[in-house]
């Protein structure tokens, strides 16, 4: 991220070998993270770089000299000298038998799954392949129906209780809303008492919906705008409201000149390391809002103010400051400026101030 | 910020002080917690029992301003205990004997009296912060908004100096800035005593760069800050405002003196995205775009350059804050460039201010985000301050002495209120208000108040109250809480309808003029009507009762 970074060293604390290549691990590294740093890809769907690994969907598997199981790398220590293989036919039968099953108790079409959220699942059995498609699961996953909360849906459908997100409101956003629950094909994401969200100790942060590999948990907003995020565009930009600076993706439908939702970026890439919260991520109803300001208003001899052109309200904007200017002088003026508004817009207010008006009477809002 | 966002989870002491994290910065505290599951030990010096309060080591739940008497409690133990890192101190500092003389006389027994924090916490506090090598101060408007703003940084930073945790990595002084572009706003010079790049106004070489730079003789007389706008909005001094996205009506402390000064304005302009109360006043509104809506540059709280993209169109004939700006100076007869985008206009704030020399949005779009100084343009993104010695040369201790707040309880008004933000909404919220999902989430305003003085007041949670101070009287719910002290009272200000800043004094900092929205004296009074009782479920606050 930046350059002088302390911990950018390259140091080394041994070699393992991966498919024949020899690949250096700091103390503490797993196989999954050594592999990654090489650009090694090992396909993972329980797996995110800012949690304790969970090991828990198998499908990071990999073969390691004189372990006669195979092992999840997401949880493997490297060692000096461990001897891995990522792409034998044991490896890559395992991954397609484990998405084979995560699909049987799942959404099969990958269109109808992706109906909003991407989904990882999918995405890695087309990549991968699978065992061809098993006789469908009965669904028994609970769902939370009669949670009112206004932002995040949980669709049981598409769970595969891979805990990522769970895992993340208990160690990233450390409120611990959301849990599993019940066992085996049962398990299920849920809450205390099964209450709403709203009234649990969730912050709304919508973590859970940017972990989630299947878009089990999902934006109830932009799911009811019905259309798929593949079909919108990212435009990266920063939030507009506290002093973090957190990175954040709009996703603008182009045609209807409309932002349908807030994502992450991807963990480890900006300041917010992929996170986001209630704000950012959905206070953004204010940008179509019915009230929004859309004409410049000139208050009449009556004493109302009336709609007006551009040129009316800018000619007045002057003759209204230079009138007061010329009667009390140039210091009669005063200019607060907004810490929301842009660097090149404060820029241009104090020098519309200084310049044009001639006052060092200027300030920005958040002064006091 | 002396250090960056992604420096936190690698400190080993955090001390938190007048800034509830988790709710104003929410992503910040993402990475305190993440400090603290690795081990590192966390102290919060708040009149609040904060969340953060749930994982930190320490709480010290001191008395709303008596922060002067806490900090000064912790020098006098690393002194006294010979904890200061005097080589340090010798080759990087000045002034420290006015320290030692004036911290001997706040010892932390004497200091429990004022703060109400124990004595032996102090001690830990202390020891622990001046022994931990990675150790970061972390401070945001709980200490700014006092009377004694200015000697409570002063006093922090009299800490830092004295430990020497300055200018090394995940170790610092870290003010947590409250608005996307605080920092980018006063970078720009939108302040009266800087122009852009932090030249000073008073210098008269500096206003000879910019007379020639804008092709304009510059005003030599001193400019007005924000709060002393508001005072000469009210002498007569002041006759005409133009307001860029600001309320003032909503966000300045004591309110009705600003309406009342508002009456007085011959012409006001607004220049917002949404008819703000501020709007009852305009003479011409100005529509804008909002952040969605344009291109430009937001500088967050690490100095951290960031682009701001344009995603889609702005309604109406809404336009973007400097299209507007530029057509009326182009309109007044200022002969300057005709701005094409944003870009260029950034180019020529970077010609004009060294400090960000070196950064494009070339550079910006292909490196994601640059941390200033960045003086040219192969000059790397600067990650922490102070590295290899203070900045200014040496850092400068400045004794400081505990001054009361501007007002304290009495029988009249016998409680202690102090103000901020929650997570839910953002300032005057005309944002976060139209949200329909936040506006459910927290509805309405509230009070937060002990429940022995509660039940003393006969007051229930959930019921209707007025709280009023000297300046006015504002409705809102109770929320019986123990995350206040007793004695204490707390409320947001987001909320249009209950204007907390009826409430609050307008009474300033000597040096920055920051208004004192932590204290003013105030009492609550039932309302006795059958308006039916409404609590608040699944809020911390709540879960404290």
């Amino acid at each position: 991220m930046s350059q002088n970074n302390g911990h950018a060293s390259q140091s080394s604390d041994g070699f393992i070998v991966v498919d024949g290549n020899e690949l250096s691990f700091r103390e503490g590294e797993t196989v999954l993270q050594a592999a990654q740093r090489a650009g090694i890809e090992i396909p993972t769907l329980c797996y995110d770089e800012r949690l304790t690994p969970a090991g828990a969907c198998r499908m990071c598997l990999v073969e390691v000299e004189g372990s006669r199981l195979m092992q999840p790398s997401c949880a493997y220590k490297a060692s000096p000298g461990l001897v891995v293989r990522t792409q034998t036919p044991r490896v890559e039968r395992n991954r397609q038998f484990i998405l084979s099953l995560h699909l049987a108790d799942n959404v099969q079409d990958r269109d109808e799954a992706e109906d909003n959220n991407p989904s990882r699942l999918h995405a890695l059995a087309e990549d991968y392949g699978t065992l061809g498609a098993w006789p469908r699961v009965e669904r028994q996953r609970q769902e939370r129906p009669e949670d009112t909360n206004p932002f995040i849906e949980f669709r049981a459908d598409r769970c595969i209780a891979c805990s990522l997100c769970t895992r993340y409101c208990d160690q990233v956003e450390a409120v611990s809303a959301i849990t599993l629950a019940g066992r085996g094909a049962h398990t299920t994401i849920s809450t205390a008492d099964r209450l709403s969200l709203t009234d649990t100790t969730c912050e709304l942060c919508g973590g859970c919906i940017d972990v989630c590999p299947t878009g089990a948990m999902t934006e109830k907003q932009a799911l009811a705008y019905g259309k798929p995020e593949r079909e919108l565009e990212k435009v990266r930009t920063t939030c507009n409201f506290c002093g973090v600076g957190c990175q954040l993706d709009l996703n603008v439908d182009r045609q209807a000149n409309r932002v349908v939702k807030v994502t992450s970026p991807p963990p480890g890439t900006t300041v917010n390391d992929g996170n986001l919260c209630v704000k950012g991520r959905f206070a953004n109803d204010f940008v179509h809002h019915e009230e929004r300001l859309t004409d410049p208003l000139i208050r009449g001899e009556d004493g109302q103010l009336h709609p007006a052109t551009w040129d009316e309200a800018l000619d007045r904007v002057v003759q209204g400051l230079q009138g007061v200017a010329e009667r009390h002088g140039d210091d009669a003026l005063a200019f607060i400026s907004s810490s929301r508004c842009t660097g090149e817009e404060n820029y241009l207010f104090q020098k519309m101030a200084r310049a044009a008006f001639r006052t060092q009477n200027v300030h920005q809002c958040a002064a006091t | 910020m002396t250090n960056s966002i992604p420096e936190i989870r690698d400190a080993d002491f955090l001390f938190v002080t007048g800034s509830n994290t988790t709710e104003a910065h929410p992503i910040i505290a993402m990475e305190m917690k993440r400090a603290v599951g690795r081990g590192a030990k966390l102290a919060v010096a708040d009149p609040r029992a904060i969340w953060l309060t749930e994982i930190a080591d320490w709480h010290m739940q001191l008395k709303p301003g008596s922060d002067v008497w806490l900090l000064n409690a912790m020098a006098h133990v690393i002194l006294e205990e010979g904890l200061e890192s005097r080589d340090w101190i010798e080759a990087n500092t000045e002034n420290f004997d006015s320290v030692v003389e004036t911290v001997k006389r706040y010892p932390p027994e004497e200091a429990e009296k004022v703060t109400g924090v124990p004595a032996e916490t102090i001690r830990q506090v202390a020891r622990a912060y001046a022994t931990t090598p990675k150790a970061g101060i972390y401070y945001t408007l709980g200490i700014t908004e006092h009377t004694t703003g200015t000697d409570n940084v002063y006093a922090l930073s009299n800490l830092v100096l004295m430990t020497g945790h300055l200018g090394v990595r995940s170790a610092g002084m870290n003010p947590l800035r409250g608005q996307n572009n605080v920092q980018g706003a006063n970078d720009a010079g939108a302040t009266p005593v800087f122009y852009p790049g932090y030249q000073r106004a008073e210098d008269p070489a500096v206003r000879d760069k910019f007379s020639r730079a804008w092709g304009v003789e510059q005003n030599p007389n001193p400019g007005l800050n924000l709060n002393d706008m508001m005072k000469a909005m009210g002498d007569g001094r002041l006759r005409g405002l133009y307001l860029m996205g600001e309320d003032i009506v909503i966000s300045e402390p004591n309110v009705e003196r600003v309406e009342e000064a508002l009456n007085h304005m011959e012409f006001v302009v607004v220049q917002d995205i949404f008819f703000n109360e501020s709007c009852r006043w305009a003479d011409v509104v100005l529509p804008a775009a909002c952040f969605a809506e344009k291109d430009g540059v937001f500088t967050n709280s690490d100095r951290r350059v960031q682009r701001v993209r344009k995603g889609v169109e702005p309604p109406g004939q809404a336009r973007a804050d400097w299209q507007i700006l530029a057509e009326v100076m182009r309109r007044s007869g200022l002969e300057q460039p005709d701005y094409q985008d944003p870009g260029e206009v950034y180019a020529e704030l970077a010609s004009l201010a060294p400090k960000f020399g070196g950064i494009s949005y070339q550079r910006l779009d292909t490196e994601g985000g640059l941390q200033w100084p960045v003086e040219t343009p192969d000059a790397p993104s600067t990650e922490f301050l102070h590295k290899g010695g203070v900045l200014r040369g040496k850092g400068l201790f400045q004794a400081v002495e505990y001054r009361p707040p501007f007002e304290s309880a009495d029988p009249e008004y016998p409680l202690v209120l102090s103000t901020g933000r929650t997570l839910y909404h953002y300032n005057a919220a005309t944002q976060t208000r139209r949200s329909e999902g936040l506006s459910q989430k927290q509805p309405e305003s509230f009070v937060e108040i002990h429940p022995g003085n509660a039940f003393k007041m006969g007051v229930e949670d959930g019921q209707l109250v007025d709280v009023v101070s000297r300046r006015g009287r504002v409705r809102c719910r109770a929320m019986v809480s123990r995350q206040v002290r007793r004695g204490s009272i707390w409320m947001p200000f987001h909320f249009p309808e209950s204007k907390t800043n009826y409430l609050t004094t307008d009474a300033g900092d000597a040096v920055t003029g920051t208004g004192e929205y932590k204290v003013c004296a105030a009492r609550i009074e039932p309302v006795l009507e059958d308006a039916p009782r409404q609590v608040f479920p699944g809020s911390y606050a709540s879960a404290r009762s």
